[in-house]
């Protein structure tokens, strides 16, 4: 029995779409980071703020209210990342001057118009928030406006903290939504794909807390990383499961990145994907975290929130190249 | 007969003999910039030996009834016009190429100037009641523009008791461009 044959010969020769769809380089994968990071932070510190406002729990107060050195740097960092994550985004348009246009318009079907306008909504209470729990320092600065803005935010700080939490929950289910909805790019087309750039964003604004934070409040971001680690972890098999376990274009593009030999900087996905994302960036830190919140030591340099960060990155620059080099669905 | 004009294509692959004269007649009237093109020849070799058929066709855009482009589009550049074609508004496109990951047929590009480019269906020839360049240009008439809503007894012909096909018709995308099977040929 000879096997069928089919093969394909073709004339198209356009650039950034044959042999492969390569539309999107680094800019974008670190906008999904720096997103994802900046919606992690606007969460924990969130939750941190209502913790200790409304319940009274939380490291340290400084007589504001305020807990701890972490949710102020935290509180900058989120909106501050998240500009960054927004110039790379516009560094990637191809047609840079028309990025007005995204302002004039909501296409309810388009999750990049949804989300163009979630970034913006993100900012006016991020840093409301910000500027509250480090009034200390703006007020300073001896600005009417900005201190009127201060006394009113720090007098509704709960209601804008909860508020908060859910927009920074929308920003990082978004930066995987994003992809989700392409159901040409058998890869991205996960709905689960939003709640592990969530997962991932959280552990990774943990450990960026965790390296900011200093040494007696620690231990609370490690045990929040440490959890959203395990999460993420639950949820990075779901996503494979449900990849190989499904048809021939999901199964197909599930395979390419877990034991495809692809390049990627020179390395193929298959390593990127089980040794530097799994095991350097999850099981290692979850470990060594683990260990530390038991009691046990180990004196080490911060080397698992580095991990976790580098997994994270990693993580989006995987799935936006192995989302690309994948055929497109049959 | 209807006002409402509903473009699309019907493309004979039985008479298509790959010579990429579509190719070159759009590259000529849409001012294709050199190394991209917005229409392609594709030759699929099929089958077992010695009992092997090939199929040439000329692939575009397909001008979908329901465009992932469209549904994706971030700022309303891309968008069904009143020909029933899909066309991108240059002054609105961000290039941000949304469109392109949606894209099921992979049909656009990066234009040289920044915008995405792709098949307009020569919507210009359109206006003034012409086919369009590649259809014209055709010496097979492999190639045959057609208002789906005004069918002539002709394009009704075209496909009456042979074996049509759509491409990726299983992604729901309800593409307008319709395909006679080169296994329609005698002897396939």
């Amino acid at each position: 029995m000879i096997e069928s044959a089919r093969e394909i010969i073709s004339t198209k020769i356009n650039p950034g779409v044959v042999p492969h769809l390569h539309i999107w380089e680094w800019h974008i994968p670190l906008y999904l980071f720096l997103g994802g990071i900046a919606g992690g932070l606007l969460l924990i510190t969130s939750a941190m703020i209502v913790m200790k406002r409304h319940f009274g729990f939380g490291p340290k107060d400084e007589g504001e209210g305020c807990p701890c050195l972490a949710v102020r740097i935290g509180s900058v960092l989120s909106p501050a990342l998240l500009g960054l994550g927004m110039l790379f985004l516009f560094l990637d348009l191809a047609h840079k001057l028309y990025v007005w246009a995204f302002y004039t318009t909501i296409q309810p079907t388009s999750p990049m118009s949804a989300g163009s306008w979630i970034l913006i909504a993100f900012f006016p209470l991020a840093v409301l928030q910000a500027m509250v729990v480090n009034r200390k320092y703006v007020e300073g600065l001896g600005i009417p406006l900005v201190n009127s803005l201060i006394a009113w935010g720090d007098a509704h700080l709960v209601k804008v903290a909860l508020l908060n939490a859910h927009i920074g929950v929308g920003l990082g289910i978004y930066t995987g939504i994003l992809l989700s909805f392409f159901s040409a790019r058998p890869l991205w087309s996960s709905s689960i794909l939003g709640m592990l750039f969530l997962m991932s964003g959280i552990s990774s604004a943990a450990a960026l807390m965790l390296l900011l934070a200093p040494k007696d409040e620690r231990h609370i971001y490690s045990r929040i990383d440490a959890n959203a680690i395990w999460v993420e972890l639950v949820i990075v098999g779901l996503f494979v499961l449900g990849g190989i376990t499904g048809p021939a274009n999901s199964h197909g593009a599930m395979m390419h990145l877990i034991a495809g030999d692809h390049l990627m900087a020179g390395m193929p996905y298959m390593y990127w994907f089980w040794g530097v994302f799994v095991l350097c960036g999850l099981l290692v830190p979850l470990l060594v975290e683990v260990l530390e919140n038991a009691g046990v030591h180990l004196h080490l340099p911060p080397i698992a929130p580095v991990l976790v960060l580098t997994g994270g990155l990693v993580l989006r620059f995987l799935i936006v190249f192995a989302g690309q080099t994948w055929h497109t669905f049959m | 007969m209807s006002n409402r004009k509903n473009y699309g294509m019907i493309i004979d692959t039985r008479v298509c003999v790959g010579c990429s004269a579509c190719v070159y007649a759009c590259k000529s009237e849409n001012a294709v910039p050199e190394g991209f093109c917005r229409d392609w020849v594709v030759q699929e070799t099929s089958g077992s030996f010695p009992a092997l058929s090939m199929e040439n066709r000329s692939e575009r855009c397909q001008h979908c009834d329901n465009a992932p482009c469209v549904t994706y589009c971030p700022t309303g550049a891309s968008h069904y016009d009143e020909y029933g074609t899909v066309q991108i508004n240059r002054s609105r496109c961000t290039g941000c190429k949304a469109c392109m990951a949606a894209c099921p047929y992979d049909a656009r590009y990066v234009h040289p100037e920044g915008f995405i480019d792709k098949c307009t269906l020569c919507r210009h020839r359109l206006e003034k009641g012409l086919e369009t360049a590649c259809v014209s240009i055709c010496p097979t008439r492999s190639l045959n523009l057609v208002d789906f809503n005004n069918m002539t007894p002709d394009s009704r012909a075209l496909t009456s008791g042979k074996e049509v096909y759509r491409q990726k018709e299983h992604a729901g995308t309800e593409p307008r461009l319709f395909w006679i099977s080169a296994r329609n040929k005698p002897g396939a």
